[in-house]
C-alpha cells in the first residue's frame, strides 16, 4: 500500500479514528493548498483590480485579432486539457494503466502548448513595447504590470503543473504512484484551469478595445 | 445515477458534456464583451459568469459535488469569506481615482 | 484488558541511520520539531542583541557601544549608531522575533513535535514535506541573516516594510538596495515553508488521530495547532504575493506601491500611480491573523498544561476551544485598525473598529475561563505553571491596552507611540515567550529524557516576570505622553523629559536580558547533566506522557494507543488515582 492509501484514515482494522472527509490525506492537502492558491491569485488580482480602478488612464489595448482570439484559444487548450486529465483519472481508476499513460501525456502537451502560446503572445506584447513598466499606448504603466504579473504567476503554475503532470505520468506507468495520486495531481491541474477562467475574463476580455 | 456514478461521479460523456457548457460559458463571454456595454457593467457579467464557470469546475472536475458534503462545507465558505473580506480595498481604490498627479 | 493493541502503527517509516539522516535530514517529526526549536532559539538571542543596542541607545543616545563600529562601519561611525542604523537594528528585530520566533517556536516547534504525539501518530502525515518545511525556514533564515552582512546593511523600514520606503531602492536610504530585497525574499520564502507545516498539521490533526482520539477528545494544544495551521493557510497565501509585487517594484520596476512624483533624496523617483495604501492593505491582511497565529498556540500550551498542576480541568473545555476559533475567524476582519490614521477610508474605520472590539470577547471569555479554574485550585508551582500564570497576567495587561487601540478615535492620538510598542510587546513579546518558557519547562524532560532544574526556573520566571512588567509598563505612560516610536533619539523639547523613562527601561531591558541566559544555561545544563525523566513526571493525563522520555523514534514503539478518555481527567471522582491518562482502560463514572 502507498503512503497515501495508508493515511487515509478510513478505520484501518478499526486501529484509527475516521477522517471526517473520507478522502486519503493528500487529497485533502491538495485541496487545502488550492484554497490557498486561491487567496493568492484573489490578492493578486484584488491588487489588479485596485489599481485599474485608481488609474482613470487605464487602457483596453486588446485587439480581437490576435490577443482576444489566442486567449479564447488558449481558454479552448485550458479547458481540453481538464477533460484529458479527468479521462486519465477515469482510466486510473479502471486500472487501464496504458490508457492512463497516454491521457496524462496529452494533458501534459496540451499544457505545455498553452505555454507556447502564452510565452508567444508575451513575446508579441514586448515587442510592440510592453513591459512591466511601460505601457506603448501611453496609458497607465499598471498595466503592463498587472498584465504581466498576474499571467506571469498563473504560467508558472501551469508550468509547474506540466512538470508534475511528466513525472506522474512516467512514475504512474512504473508503478510508482496509485490512481490516487493522479487524481491528486488532476485537482491541482483543474484549479489551474480554474484560475485561467478568471484571468482570462478580467485581464483579457476586460481589457478589450 | 447509476451505482458506479453514485460511487465514483459522472463518466466521461458527462464531463463532456461539463465541457461543452463551459465552452458556451466562455463564449457568452466574449459577446458579451462586444456588445458595447459600460465596463462596469461588462465586469459584473463577467464575474457573475466566472463564478458560475468556477462551481461547475470544483463541483465537477474538481470532484467536491461526490465528495463528502462536509469537505465543501469547510473549504468554500473560508475561502470565500477570507475572500470576501479583501473587498475592504475597494474604497480607498475609488479614491485614489481621484488623487491622481495631473499629468506630469 | 490491554489498553493498547499490540500491533504495527499503521503509518510507519524504518528508523533512520546515520548522523545525517537521524539529526540533519531527518523525516521525524521529533528531529524536526527541536530544529525548529533550535531556529528560534538562536533567533531570539539574536533578536534579543538587537533590542539591547537598540535600548541602550534610545536611554543614551551618545554612547559609542563597543564594537558596534564592526558589525556596520557606516551604520555605527566611531561605535555610535546612526538613525538610519538604529531603523535597521529595529527592523531586523522585528522581522526576527515576530517571524523566526514567535511563529516558529509555538507553532513549528512545538507543534511538529507534539501534534502527531497528542493525536496518538507516528508521525506527520507527510513526513518528508515535513523535513522540506523546516529547512524552507531555514534557508529563508539565511536569507534574512544575509542583510547583515551586505555592503548596504539591513533594510530600515521596519518589520512592516511600508511601501514606498520598502519599495523605492537605494534612494530611500542605506540598506534600501539589496537588504530590503533580501528581506522581501527571505519573506516570500518563509511564507512558503509555513504554507508546507499547514498542510501537514492540517492533514495529521484530521486523519491520523489514533482509535478513540475524536476531536472532542483532542488537548487544547492540539486544537490550537490545527486552528492556528487554518489561519496561517490563508493568511501566509496573501503575504506571498505582496513580497513579490514588492520584489517587483523594487527591481523591476513596477509602480504597484509607489505613487506618482514622488521626490526622494531631491530625485524623482521613475514610477507612477502606484499605492503605498495597497501595501498596507495586503500586509495587514495577513499581518493581523499573523499575531493570532503568534498567540493562539500559546494559548493552547497554556491551557495544556495549566491543569496538570491545578489537578483539575479547564472550566468550559468546549467553550475555550471555540473562543480559539471565534479569535481565528475574526481575525480576518480586523486588520484596517492598523491602519486608522493611514488615509483610509475613514468609514472603514468602523467597520474595522467594530469587530476588533468584538474579538476582545473570546479572548476575554477564555481568561475568565483561565482564572475561574485557578481560583480554588490547589495549584502547584513548578516554572512551568508559573510561567502559565506570568502569561495570564501580561496578556491580560497586554489585551487591555488592545481595548484602546481599537477605537479610531484614541488611535489616531496613540498609533506609532509607545503605547503601542507596549501592548504588541506584552501580548507578542511577552505572553507569547511566556507560553515558549512554559511549554519548554513542560515538555523538556520528554523531548531530551532530563529534567530542568526548577530552582534555576523559579529565578528565571521571577527575573523575568518582574522584568517584563519594568520594561514594558512605562511604555504606556510614555506612550500617552506623547513619545513617537520607531525614533532613535529623543531632542525634541516634549521628549527629552522623558529620557530617564527610556534609561530606566533600557536597565530593566538588560537585566531582564541577562536573566535569559539562566534560562538557556538550564537546557544546555539539563540536557547533559539534569536527572533522568520518567515517562510521566507531571502525572499528566495526555498522549505524550503514555511514552517513554524522549519517545522512541516512532512514537508509541509500534503500540497503537487506544483512547479511552478526555483529555483533562485529573481530579475525576471515582477514579483511583487522582488523574485518569487518556489511554487508562479504567472505567471512571460520568462527573
Amino acid at each position: 500500500m502507498s503512503e497515501l492509501e495508508i493515511t487515509a484514515g478510513a478505520g484501518h482494522a478499526g486501529l484509527m479514528e475516521e477522517s471526517p472527509y473520507g478522502i486519503p490525506s493528500g487529497k485533502l492537502a491538495m485541496w487545502c493548498f488550492v484554497i490557498s492558491d486561491a487567496v493568492t491569485f484573489s490578492a493578486v488580482l484584488f491588487a489588479y483590480g485596485y489599481l485599474r480602478i485608481g488609474s482613470p488612464d487605464w487602457s483596453t489595448p486588446f485587439q480581437f485579432s490576435p490577443t482576444i482570439l489566442n486567449g479564447i484559444v488558449m481558454t479552448f487548450i485550458l479547458l481540453s486539457s481538464s477533460l484529458t486529465m479527468l479521462a486519465a483519472v477515469e482510466a486510473a481508476k479502471g486500472r487501464r494503466k496504458s490508457a492512463c499513460f497516454g491521457w496524462l501525456c496529452a494533458t501534459t502537451l496540451l499544457g505545455a502548448l498553452f505555454a507556447v502560446l502564452h510565452l508567444r503572445e508575451w513575446g508579441r506584447m514586448i515587442d510592440e513595447g510592453w513591459r512591466l513598466f511601460q505601457n506603448p499606448t501611453g496609458g497607465s504603466v499598471h498595466f503592463g504590470a498587472a498584465f504581466f504579473s498576474v499571467t506571469g504567476l498563473h504560467l508558472l503554475h501551469v508550468i509547474g503543473g506540466v512538470c508534475a503532470l511528466s513525472v506522474i505520468a512516467l512514475g504512474y506507468r512504473r508503478d510508482r504512484y496509485n490512481p490516487i495520486d493522479v487524481e491528486i495531481t488532476g485537482i491541482y491541474w483543474h484549479f489551474v484551469d480554474l484560475v485561467w477562467m478568471f484571468v482570462f475574463p478580467l485581464l483579457y476580455l476586460m481589457n478589450a478595445s | 445515477m447509476s451505482d458506479q456514478e453514485s460511487a465514483h461521479g459522472p463518466g466521461m460523456s458527462f464531463f463532456v458534456a461539463v465541457w461543452v457548457a463551459l465552452m458556451c460559458i466562455v463564449g457568452i463571454e466574449v459577446f458579451l464583451t462586444y456588445r458595447h456595454m459600460p465596463p462596469r457593467q461588462l465586469l459584473l457579467w463577467l464575474l457573475i459568469l466566472a463564478f458560475i464557470e468556477a462551481g461547475i469546475a470544483v463541483s465537477y472536475f474538481m470532484h467536491l459535488k461526490y465528495e463528502r458534503s462536509a469537505l465543501a462545507w469547510s473549504l468554500i465558505p473560508a475561502v470565500v469569506f477570507v475572500v470576501f473580506m479583501l473587498d475592504h480595498v475597494w474604497p480607498d481604490a475609488f479614491r485614489l481615482a481621484s488623487l491622481r498627479l495631473l499629468s506630469q | 484488558m490491554d489498553n493498547t493493541l499490540a500491533k504495527p502503527a499503521a503509518h510507519q517509516h524504518a528508523p533512520p541511520e546515520g548522523f545525517l539522516r537521524k539529526y540533519v535530514f531527518s523525516v521525524d517529526h521529533k528531529v524536526i520539531g527541536l530544529q525548529y526549536y533550535g531556529l528560534a532559539l538562536v533567533a531570539v538571542v539574536i533578536g534579543m542583541v538587537l533590542s539591547w543596542l537598540m535600548r541602550v541607545h534610545l536611554g543614551w543616545s551618545t554612547f559609542p557601544i563597543p564594537g558596534l563600529g564592526k558589525l556596520s562601519a557606516a551604520g555605527a561611525p566611531d561605535n555610535i549608531m546612526t538613525p538610519e542604523y538604529y531603523l535597521s537594528l529595529m527592523t531586523m528585530h522585528g522581522t526576527i522575533m515576530v517571524f523566526f520566533v514567535l511563529t516558529n517556536a509555538p507553532f513549528s516547534g512545538f507543534g511538529n513535535y507534539f501534534l502527531p504525539i497528542q493525536v496518538g501518530a507516528a508521525d506527520m502525515a507527510f513526513p518528508r514535506m515535513n523535513m522540506m518545511s523546516f529547512w524552507v525556514t531555514l534557508v529563508a533564515f539565511l536569507v534574512l541573516m544575509a542583510a547583515f552582512f551586505v555592503p548596504d546593511g539591513p533594510p530600515l523600514s521596519g518589520w512592516t516594510a511600508y511601501a514606498p520606503l520598502s519599495a523605492v531602492g537605494k534612494d530611500a536610504g542605506p540598506g534600501q538596495a539589496l537588504g530590503q530585497s533580501l528581506w522581501g525574499i527571505s519573506i516570500a520564502i518563509f511564507c512558503v515553508g509555513q504554507l508546507l507545516g499547514s498542510l501537514n498539521f492540517i492533514a495529521t490533526t484530521l486523519d491520523l488521530r489514533t482509535k478513540g482520539m475524536s476531536l472532542a477528545r483532542l488537548p487544547f494544544s492540539t486544537w490550537a495547532w490545527f486552528i492556528t495551521s487554518v489561519i496561517g493557510l490563508l493568511a501566509f497565501a496573501v503575504l506571498l504575493p505582496a513580497c513579490i509585487l514588492l520584489v517587483l517594484d523594487r527591481v523591476a520596476g513596477t509602480s504597484f506601491f509607489i505613487p506618482s512624483g514622488l521626490v526622494i533624496s531631491d530625485r524623482l523617483q521613475p514610477h507612477a500611480g502606484g499605492s503605498p495604501l495597497l501595501w498596507q492593505h495586503l500586509f495587514w491582511f495577513f499581518g493581523h491573523p499573523e499575531v493570532y497565529i503568534a498567540i493562539l498556540p500559546a494559548i493552547g500550551i497554556v491551557s495544556h498544561i495549566l491543569p496538570a498542576f491545578m489537578r483539575k480541568p479547564l472550566l468550559g473545555p468546549r467553550v475555550l476551544v471555540g473562543c480559539m476559533a471565534a479569535i481565528a475567524f475574526l481575525s480576518y476582519m480586523v486588520w484596517g485598525h492598523h491602519m486608522f490614521v493611514s488615509g483610509m477610508n475613514p468609514f472603514s474605520a468602523l467597520l474595522f473598529s467594530v469587530p476588533t472590539l468584538v474579538i476582545t470577547i473570546p479572548a476575554t471569555v477564555a481568561v475568565l475561563l483561565w482564572i475561574g479554574s485557578v481560583y480554588g485550585a490547589k495549584l502547584r508551582f513548578t516554572s512551568a505553571s508559573l510561567f502559565c500564570l506570568g502569561f495570564i497576567s501580561v496578556f491580560i495587561s497586554g489585551g487591555i491596552s488592545g481595548f484602546f487601540l481599537a477605537q479610531p478615535s484614541i488611535d489616531t492620538y496613540l498609533h506609532a507611540t509607545y503605547f503601542v510598542v507596549a501592548h504588541f510587546h506584552f501580548v507578542m513579546g511577552v505572553a507569547a515567550i511566556f507560553a515558549i518558557f512554559a511549554g519548554t519547562y513542560f515538555w523538556m524532560p520528554k523531548m531530551v529524557g532530563r529534567m530542568m532544574n526548577e530552582t534555576l526556573g523559579k529565578i528565571h520566571f521571577w527575573l523575568t516576570f518582574v522584568g517584563v512588567y519594568c520594561i514594558f509598563m512605562p511604555m504606556h505612560y510614555l506612550g500617552l505622553a506623547g513619545n513617537v516610536r520607531r525614533y532613535s533619539a529623543f531632542t525634541d523639547d516634549f521628549l527629552v523629559p522623558l529620557i530617564p523613562v527610556h534609561q530606566f527601561i533600557t536597565i530593566a531591558a538588560l537585566i531582564t536580558g541577562a536573566a535569559q541566559f539562566i534560562f538557556i544555561f538550564n537546557l544546555i545544563w539539563s540536557r547533559f547533566r539534569g536527572p533522568k525523566a520518567p515517562d510521566n513526571p507531571w502525572q499528566a493525563t495526555s498522549l505524550e506522557w503514555s511514552t517513554s522520555s524522549p519517545p522512541p523514534f516512532d512514537n508509541f514503539g509500534g503500540k497503537q494507543l487506544v483512547v479511552h478518555h478526555e483529555a483533562y481527567e485529573y481530579g475525576v471522582a471515582g477514579s483511583a488515582g487522582d488523574y485518569v491518562m487518556q489511554t487508562s482502560p479504567e472505567v471512571v463514572k460520568a462527573q
